[in-house]
């Protein structure tokens, strides 16, 4: 009788691909991706002749004159104030109405649903500077040039769409039965939303929320056109460093770190909110 | 608790699909009902009308004599269990359990007295401070079923609360459920696709096919005495056994002619309610486990002759098919009368037919038209 062979082997685990060109790659992309905004950074730190010096220096004694030079005389930080004022008013009001657009698409069967949300997305579709005078002719008529009300009036309407389109997606992977649960075990709709549901988009929100923030933060065209003083933000503000015959290339390098800095904070900060919102939905099937 | 009571429930969705055409029954205070019926009977779709999570098309629903056809969910006061997705998987246990409770403003103590007993009865207790994605498939349905338990709802909806666990959990399940039923006595409607559920848990069955109602009755009494011939081959495992025969009647007494073999049949059965037209062909229903098996030489009356098609085992039974010229006869047997008999494919075989456990539906309407003649001399529980 022929033996039969009972030892089981389990097979050797695959060998780990180590493959060179991947951090290649990586070094590559970084380099290109953050050497320039390096050498701005350090820019920044230069004093004026340093700064404009042909020969580009890698060691140098950095100097805060650029910055005290914005701040103090320019009065750079009431254009920042302005930015911030204008980006969480206008982030927290799309935010807040594109969510309930948002639930109302992703939940509700009514007639014109899928109208609507498409003629939600043509508004992206179209290039805002095509609507720039008009939009120059009502602010004039309603008194809302170079307010801030104004420019957070125009940027709610500008990222709703944005918000409405990412958030029903999110709405609808969260499973209905959630919220029938909380209604039959005693909730009203409103509250079932908002302890079941809200909750669990808090992560989609924020990241939501997160890029309407930067949106809005770097909005330059409309801000250059219906701001003159009063409510001028960053964007325009630096605009005037980095045109002109003569420009100061210490100051300009100051300002764009004036202008990133919160926001790299705020991603580093937020990252893993970040990421696992972006990635709801992907994931938990 | 409260009894329920529906009332010609239809439910026809925006894309015109009927899911209900018109369905009534009563769920007497206390009693455990089965919603039993293949996918897309509208199971689900009947136990959403009742929570009010959709607008029913027509008809009225009672809860304890209230009508609450137009009320909103939290206004019924009803307990529902999911296949899944009951639990808010951005809380802890015992918020889970807590929250239909804090819904209705009960005081801290008391809300965690009533969870402490509740987890005591489906053994969850340690588990109180876990996320119910770190639970496996059985605790999940253990503390949803838990949440329903600690309000004092008027009827408890259970929509497959365990039909996606796996067969060994879905049996310990089904035995802790029939204790949890006796410790609660609560008034229940269970949606089930597994008549293995609703046999062993069920009061009452409720059978229901593309929308509409086969059958109520208790389970034992839909075994025996199937109203129709859904009923029929839905229940029971394995499937009844349907073929067509001509009834005919020769010198005042009536056989069902079979694979060539004639089966007398009892001249009261024949004769007894509707009129049974001679020479028309009806489906004969019987179930496997009412056949015996015969030597292939065997002769007398009621035996059928045919080749065997397959053999399954199944340890403790042994089911022969047996192929009557295209039409397939199960024959359920114990493995000891097995052994009796040749099992190679195609070998002959025979078996006995006894007239007392033929039932007969029409063929047209698939109703039935004469219940096995046993099931008569049983008063049906």
């Amino acid at each position: 009788m022929a033996t039969i062979d009972t030892t089981i082997t389990s097979p050797d685990a695959p060998p780990v691909q180590r493959n060179g060109w991947v951090y290649a790659v990586i070094i590559a992309v970084c380099v290109v991706n953050f050497l320039p905004y390096l050498w701005v950074v350090m820019t920044g730190f230069m004093d004026g002749a340093a700064a404009a010096s042909r020969a580009p220096q890698w060691i140098f004694t950095p100097t805060l004159d650029a910055f005290r030079y914005l701040i103090f005389e320019k009065g750079i930080m009431s254009n920042f104030m302005n930015s911030l004022i204008v980006a969480l008013c206008s982030t927290f009001f799309s935010v807040t109405i594109g969510m309930f657009c948002a639930y109302a698409l992703a939940r509700y069967d009514f007639i014109g649903r899928d109208d609507v949300s498409f003629w939600v997305l043509t508004n992206r579709m179209m290039p805002p500077v095509a609507v720039l005078i008009p939009i120059f002719v009502i602010f004039q008529t309603l008194k809302l040039l170079d307010t801030l009300p104004g420019l957070i009036l125009l940027y709610t309407a500008m990222q709703l769409p944005f918000v409405v389109w990412m958030l029903t997606g999110y709405f609808r992977d969260i499973p209905r039965r959630y919220e029938e649960s909380a209604m039959v075990d005693g909730d009203t709709w409103f509250q079932a939303f908002r302890k079941v549901t809200l909750p669990l988009m808090m992560p989609s929100i924020t990241a939501t929320a997160i890029f309407v923030m930067i949106l809005s933060w770097n909005e330059f065209a409309f801000a250059t056109f219906l701001t003159s003083t009063n409510a001028k933000t960053m964007p325009p503000a630096i605009m005037a460093y980095s045109i002109g015959a003569d420009i100061e290339w210490n100051v300009l390098g100051a300002a764009v770190v004036l202008i990133t800095a919160p926001l790299i904070l705020f991603v580093l900060v937020m990252q893993r909110q970040l990421i696992s919102g972006l990635s709801q939905g992907v994931v938990k099937k | 608790m409260a009894d329920l009571r529906i009332e010609n429930l239809a439910k026809t969705f925006k894309d015109g699909h009927e899911a209900l055409r018109g369905i009534s029954l009563a769920v007497a205070d206390r009693e455990a009902v089965f919603l039993l019926g293949p996918s897309g009977a509208g199971k689900t779709t009947t136990l959403r009308l009742i929570a009010g999570l959709e607008d029913a098309t027509a008809g009225r629903i009672r809860i304890g004599g209230r009508d609450v056809t137009d009320r909103t969910p939290r206004e019924r006061n009803l307990a529902m269990v999911y296949d899944k997705h009951s639990l808010f998987p951005h809380m802890t246990i015992f918020e889970n359990l807590a929250y239909p409770l804090r819904v209705r403003n009960t005081g801290e103590a008391d809300m965690r007295q009533r969870i402490a007993s509740v987890a005591e009865t489906l053994q969850i207790e340690g588990l109180m401070d876990r996320r119910p994605a770190q639970l496996s498939g059985g605790q999940q349905q253990r503390v949803a079923i838990g949440r329903a338990l600690v309000r004092e709802a008027d009827c408890y909806l259970l929509d497959e609360p365990i039909s996606h666990l796996d067969a060994q959990l879905r049996a310990r399940m089904r035995v802790e459920f029939k204790r949890l039923q006796r410790e609660f006595k609560a008034t229940m409607l269970y949606v089930s696709h597994d008549q293995l559920e609703a046999m062993t848990m069920a009061d009452r069955i409720v059978l229901i096919n593309k929308g509409r109602i086969e059958q109520i009755a208790p389970p034992q009494e839909m075994f025996d005495r199937p109203a129709t011939l859904f009923a029929a081959t839905f229940i029971g495992e394995p499937l009844m056994n349907t073929v067509p025969a001509v009834l005919s009647e020769e010198a005042g007494g009536f056989a069902l002619t079979l694979g060539g073999a004639r089966i007398p049949l009892h001249r009261d059965w024949v004769m007894s309610g509707s009129a049974l037209v001679a020479g028309a062909a009806y489906s004969v229903g019987i179930r496997p486990q009412h056949i015996a098996l015969a030597a292939a030489d065997a002769a007398g009356p009621g035996i059928v002759r045919g080749t065997v098609f397959a053999v399954e085992t199944l340890g403790s039974r042994v089911i022969f098919d047996v192929d009557l010229a295209g039409a397939i006869i199960r024959v359920m047997t114990t493995v000891d009368a097995a052994r009796r008999h040749a099992q190679q494919i195609g070998a002959p075989i025979a078996f006995r037919v006894d007239p007392d456990f033929v039932c007969l539906f029409d063929v047209a309407s698939g109703q039935t038209v004469r219940q096995a003649r046993f099931s008569a001399r049983v008063p049906a529980a």
